[in-house]
């Protein structure tokens, strides 16, 4: 038998259960020129292992953490726009459906006044205490993304508030604000005292 | 090597960071961001290349981490992630396979009888796909079958690859024996 070639010294390294790995082995054993050259395969590949780990120049995680934040933003807000348009056609059957009492307009546009404002203030302690340069845990991470949804249902259903007619609209309109002032309150808290007691 | 890594609390990490929480994920980071980096530059041309696969790798894995089930080793499921990955960016900047053109130009090259790499001079002179292969089998342990189905080609290819990079090595190390 001729000397090995390198594809059969390389298969002999595996479970020798091909064609003519036996025969290969057979060879080895009486030939010193091809189990030295096995030896010298078995040792490359030993030095290759043991070649010292290549470290990454730069840390990459604060990259992978901005692209994680960006696709959670844009998978959530694909999904608060399936979500917006079935509540705004639920709300529009409610109206259709439901006999809502006259409102105060006076009196609930002043409120209405009351509540815009606290809430840009709400929006306003946010933006400085700015959240997403900060590190959290993961249960304040998930609390504020829950308040962050709600609100974000709140707008959807503002904007669709805001477009109907009728009386009934300013008190649905004051019902919304305050119901987002509160959440974004509860939103505050939960970044300043890490969701230690918003009790969601 | 990186079978070995031990990561504390390692279920507990993991099944953080299933819920998505931030430091469960930055904890998986840290624990394998030099296997992967090694993994990735051991296969890609460039360090830049690298550092993408290992973004790549851990912004898939963070993406995906409901789908690890536990079957099979932690390291094991990144690693086919991240090889997969390198390959991707193989594919995608199409590198010229240098040895090659060179072995088609001039298959005994003269200066090569008086060359002596050191090992990673030599490995860094293979062609992208050679390297890819001998990378993923012999230092990785990926069976042919494997590395045919992550490369899209056939078994024969990997085991030819595999064969052909380890007779440049050989030469290039200076281990050319008398056969």
């Amino acid at each position: 038998m001729n000397h090995l070639s390198m594809e059969q010294l390389v298969s002999l390294r595996g479970p020798g259960t091909e064609p003519g790995t036996a025969e290969a082995r057979r060879h080895v054993e009486t030939c010193e020129l091809c189990r030295d050259e096995l030896d010298r395969l078995h040792q490359r590949v030993a030095r290759m292992k043991a070649l010292p780990n290549l470290q990454p120049p730069r840390d990459a995680w604060p990259v992978i953490r901005r692209r994680l934040a960006d696709d959670r933003h844009r998978r959530r807000t694909r999904w608060m726009g399936i979500a917006g348009t079935a509540l705004a056609a639920s709300i529009l059957l409610a109206v259709v459906v439901s006999d809502i009492s006259r409102p105060d307009t006076l009196s609930a546009t002043a409120a209405i006044d009351t509540a815009k404002a606290q809430s840009r203030a709400l929006e306003s302690t946010i933006d400085r205490y700015n959240p997403e340069a900060r590190v959290t845990d993961g249960r304040t991470a998930r609390i504020a993304a829950e308040l962050e949804d709600r609100i974000a249902d709140l707008d959807r259903q503002l904007e669709v508030t805001q477009m109907r007619e009728g009386q009934a609209r300013d008190q649905q309109l004051l019902q919304l604000w305050r119901e987002r002032v509160n959440l974004l309150d509860a939103l505050v808290d939960v970044h300043v005292t890490k969701a230690s007691n918003v009790g969601l | 090597m990186a079978e070995t890594l031990v990561i504390a609390n390692a279920d507990a990490v993991l099944a953080r960071a299933r819920t998505g929480d931030p430091q469960a994920m930055e904890a998986l980071y840290r624990a394998f961001e030099m296997p992967v980096y090694n993994l990735a530059r051991r296969i890609c041309r460039t360090a830049e290349d690298a550092e993408d696969v290992l973004q790549e790798t851990f912004f898939e894995l963070c993406r995906s981490i409901g789908q690890f089930r536990g079957e099979g080793s932690l390291w094991g499921w990144i690693r086919t992630i991240a090889s997969s990955k390198a390959l991707m960016r193989l594919r995608r900047n199409k590198y010229r396979d240098t040895d090659e053109l060179e072995d088609e130009i001039s298959p005994t090259r003269k200066e090569d009888a008086h060359l002596r790499m050191d090992l990673e001079s030599a490995l860094d002179r293979l062609g992208e796909t050679s390297r890819a292969v001998v990378w993923l089998h012999d230092v990785e342990g990926y069976t042919h079958e494997e590395i045919a189905e992550m490369m899209g080609k056939t078994v024969s290819f990997s085991k030819s690859q595999l064969a052909r990079a380890h007779v440049r090595l050989r030469r290039w190390l200076g281990e050319e024996a008398a056969i």
